[in-house]
């Protein structure tokens, strides 16, 4: 048997710094041990192994996905020990996006948990003759309050996993969690304060190599010819490599591998989209906003009744391209082999690459492993498999040769796909009385294309296909006598795919915005009104509604959006030179979010900064059952960066090509920009279920942000991101 | 190529590399010495932050030529069990998200505090100015700072 610490030596042995982060390995021979599912395993030692089956990008799921497990089973928290799944027969969903990683292993977890916890009982139980029923459980120990015994799990293993595994054990109540709901520090902050944690780009295996690609400059270009001659004068060059994409520079390090690639002389291919601007493509937008497009939302007479209003109002909203600018930027370690493959990769599609390999090298899914390993932010850029497939590109040629394929900043800044832009024609129609009667929405973007092939425009003129991409549009809360909600989707030959929040952050941005704007022409305040479109009023607003399979609870909208007005004492206190902003929404997934931000102008911004200030920040969440509170907490505070962020950084074509490259011309926010004052508030209810939250956090932060510095402008910020020369 | 010797978290080390290559990679590809990232590559992030005795630099700016002589400090010398009083405010706040960028922020602190024991909070901001966390998580950056300096973190 191998031993825990012999297992650590073994594995430092055998090279790799990369096995830092996963300190276990699952052995199937080792008598004694539980594991009754793929998830856990449980150590005669008292160690218990859980699986993460979802990737870390920072989002925390190594912390709190092995909390619902180990809440079902009784287990004291210190006794366990985690590791990463790869993707195989036992793990065929790793992937990670959507903010789903909670909700989709919630049900998984508490399975596997609950089955042992019943299988331990049991074995006690049998040992001291009594009845199951008469045993509890508690940190990792099986207890009989009647006759005063008590056994450790580690002590049951063998006689547990003589117990059938049951199909469909008791699970707990949420009243009886105790480890759920609690805060809980993150399992790999140790080694991440001590340099230890091993990421994507911190790959190191024995006779490694190290490769970056000269990729096409300009959109829908490719290598027609190269000339390597200089490149392979540069010490530690070892060979030059074509793939789909372009050309590959393979050396000892990463240093000469990019002075290889810089010394590289590639004639590109002529482009048709050798002019094409991003200006020329919101153009285009916005000419297409001026009609409808296809309905995926309407009521009553829909925008026909807006016309016939006695007071109309409307406005367009812009929202431009992003990169994620995730700080490790994507890389790729591969070693293929004659009849086998190996990867190393911070992915969030852990499957998805297991079936690229596959697909490229003939081989059968048993013989492509992959490691998955911790990313530095993913924000859904790693969804994309693009990077791993150039590995594997290089890696087929350097035959058992691990091959670590690295981005550089402006690589990966130029070369990914991007958030995608688009124009938001809102409108508005108001009876005699001051109520908004009528509502239209309209969004003109272009759909996910780099992921798969761009959807056939034919396709989007299908209101059951439209609907997907208009999220923030067709499920708002709000209700009206009359609403229209449109959507019309745009070829580019731009890369557009998922990014935090995906479709969201435009439409709400926009809704929220307008929203302000009605309220400012009627003089209402900003905060009743949204109320009154949530029909607090309104015996005949429904309270909940379904829309393509989400269920939207206009009275959880409701609580969120009370909560951070009685929090930010909303309307009783106001500074000298600053404002408050609002804006609240629901994410699609059943997330419920508000912010209020107290915001003044900076008289002198600097180039590259904010222009203004933002000092207080309230934030509502009601995310359904909370696992790891701090978590939570942490998402919210990431959202408010990242709203931020957005506010102030974009990216633009010229002549076919990315103008930005870096985090000078592409700027995040910085930690001088970070509000000194961020309060979260968790929802409490008796919820069933947990739901995402690190996505639905970003989306209400710009325009509650644009609705504060448009009152202190005096004019609408109706775009992003928001320059010094929109407030003057 | 050029012959450069100098010390890494008080271990004297001779490199034969080129001179124009950037520390960071000298670090990371040449002495498998991963606690340092890269994010930029071009002054702009601060993920690579190390000191030269007890001064910040950024690695991706350092040439291996001007390294000559010098003495580093990298994370992974920080302190010799992780405990460092950084490290404990560091895991005290859970600041990590991603963590990538926390190496650096980290050391940056590590430069402030030993200048300046007890910085007020635009100390703080200022010293991490240039840093990138892509995450955000600025807020509990902050709060781990001011707790680092009570916990005697410049000494
Ligand atoms: S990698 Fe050196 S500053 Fe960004
Ligand atoms: S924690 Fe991810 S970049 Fe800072």
């Amino acid at each position: 048997m191998t031993s825990r610490r012999q297992f650590v030596k073994l594995m430092a042995a055998s090279g790799g710094a990369f096995v830092l982060g996963i300190r276990f390995s699952f052995a199937d021979d080792r008598p004694s041990a539980l594991a009754p599912s793929a998830w856990l395993r449980m150590e005669p030692d008292g160690s218990i192994l859980i699986k993460v089956g979802k990737c870390e990008i920072g989002q925390g799921v190594r912390t709190s996905l092995p909390m619902i497990l180990a809440e079902e089973l009784d287990a004291d928290f210190d006794d366990v020990r985690i590791e990463t799944a790869s993707p195989g027969p036992d793990f065929r969903s790793l992937g990670t996006g959507g903010s789903g990683s909670i909700m989709r292993t919630w049900a998984p977890l508490r399975q596997a948990g609950a089955a042992a916890r019943t299988m331990l009982v049991a074995a006690a139980a049998q040992r001291w003759g009594v009845l199951p029923e008469s045993c509890s459980t508690k940190a990792s120990r099986v207890n009989h309050a009647a006759s005063n015994r008590s056994l450790a799990y580690r002590e049951l293993l063998a006689d547990a996993a003589k117990q059938p595994v049951p199909a469909e054990p008791k699970l707990k109540k949420p009243s009886e969690f105790t480890l759920i709901g609690t805060p809980r520090a993150r399992f790999d902050g140790p080694d991440i304060v001590t340099g230890k944690a091993v990421y994507g780009y911190d790959v190191r295996l024995p006779g490694m190599l190290y490769a970056v690609v000269a990729r096409p400059p300009v959109l829908g270009s490719k290598a027609a010819a190269f000339d390597a001659t200089e490149t392979m004068k540069i010490p530690g060059v070892k060979k030059v490599v074509e793939t789909r994409r372009g050309i590959a520079v393979v050396a000892n390090g990463t240093w000469a591998a990019i002075r290889g690639r810089d010394a590289l002389k590639v004639t590109w291919s002529e482009s048709p989209h050798a002019s094409f601007s991003s200006d020329g493509e919101v153009a285009e937008l916005e000419t297409l906003s001026e009609s409808p497009g296809v309905t995926i939302r309407k009521k009553g007479a829909g925008r026909r009744a807006i016309e016939g209003s006695a007071k109309t109002l409307n406005a367009t909203y812009h929202y431009p391209w992003a990169a994620h600018a995730a700080i490790e930027p994507v890389n790729s370690t591969a070693v293929v082999k004659d009849d086998s493959c190996e990867i190393w990769s911070p992915t969030q599609t852990p499957n998805g690459v297991q079936a690229l390999a596959v697909q490229l090298l003939e081989l059968p899914e048993s013989a492509v492993k992959v490691n998955v390993i911790l990313a530095g932010g993913g924000f859904g850029r790693r969804l994309g498999v693009d990077y791993d497939l150039e590995a594997l590109e290089v890696a087929r040629e350097m035959k058992g040769t691990p091959v670590h394929l690295v981005w550089t900043r402006e690589d990966d800044m130029r070369h990914g796909f991007f958030q995608a832009p688009s124009v938001h024609r809102l409108a508005a129609g108001i009876d005699g009385a001051g109520k908004v009667v009528a509502w239209e929405h309209r969004e003109v973007s272009i759909p996910h294309n780099a992921r798969r092939p761009a959807p056939a425009l034919d396709d989007l003129k299908d209101p059951a296909k439209a609907i997907g991409n208009a999220w923030g549009v067709y499920d708002t809360p709000y209700g009206w006598q009359s609403e229209e909600m449109s959507y019309t989707g745009v070829h580019s030959p731009t890369l557009i795919g998922p990014w935090r929040s995906v479709f969201s952050p435009s439409s709400v941005f926009a809704r929220e915005c307008f929203v302000d704007e009605v309220a400012a022409v009627l003089r209402r305040d900003e905060i009743d009104l949204r109320l009154e479109m949530l029909g607090v009023n309104d015996p005949e607003m429904p309270r909940s509604f379904e829309i393509d399979g989400d269920l939207v609870e206009r009275d959880r909208m409701v609580r969120v959006i009370e909560l951070v007005r009685q929090k930010a004492r909303w309307g009783t206190w106001h500074a000298k030179g600053r404002a408050w902003g609002f804006a609240a929404s629901y994410f699609h997934t059943g997330t419920y979010v508000a912010h209020a931000v107290n915001v003044s102008l900076k008289a002198k911004p600097r180039a590259g900064e904010l222009p203004f200030t933002v000092h207080r920040v309230i934030a509502g969440v009601d995310c359904g059952i909370v696992v790891n509170p701090d978590g939570v907490a942490q998402q919210v505070e990431s959202g408010i960066l990242w709203g931020l962020s957005s506010m102030k950084n974009r990216i633009t074509f010229q002549k076919g090509s990315v103008v930005e490259g870096s985090y000078d011309d592409f700027p995040v926010a910085m930690i001088e920009e970070t509000p000194p004052v961020i309060e979260t508030h968790i929802v409490r209810w008796n919820a069933e279920r947990p739901n995402g939250v690190g996505e639905p956090v970003i989306d209400t932060v710009p325009p509650a942000v644009a609705n504060a510095i448009s009152k202190l402008a005096g004019k609408r910020v109706r775009r992003l991101p928001v320059t010094a020369a929109d407030l003057t | 190529m050029a012959r450069v010797q100098l010390t890494i978290n008080g271990t004297a080390k001779t490199i034969d590399a080129d001179p124009e290559m950037p520390l960071l990679w000298v670090l990371r590809d040449l002495l498998g010495m991963t606690g340092t990232k890269y994010g930029c590559g071009a002054g702009l992030c601060g993920s690579c932050t190390i000191l030269e005795g007890d001064s910040p630099v950024r690695a991706c700016q350092v040439p291996l030529s001007a390294a000559a002589g010098n003495s580093y400090t990298t994370i992974e010398g920080l302190s010799k069990d992780g405990l460092h009083p950084i490290q404990k405010a560091w895991l005290e706040e859970q600041v990590s998200q991603c963590g990538y960028c926390q190496p650096g922020m980290i050391l940056e602190v590590r430069a402030l505090l030993k200048s300046k024991p007890s910085p007020t909070n635009a100390e703080i901001d200022g010293a991490l100015a240039d840093h990138v966390c892509r995450c955000g998580s600025y807020p509990r950056i902050r709060k781990a700072a001011r707790l680092a300096a009570r916990l005697g973190g410049g000494r």
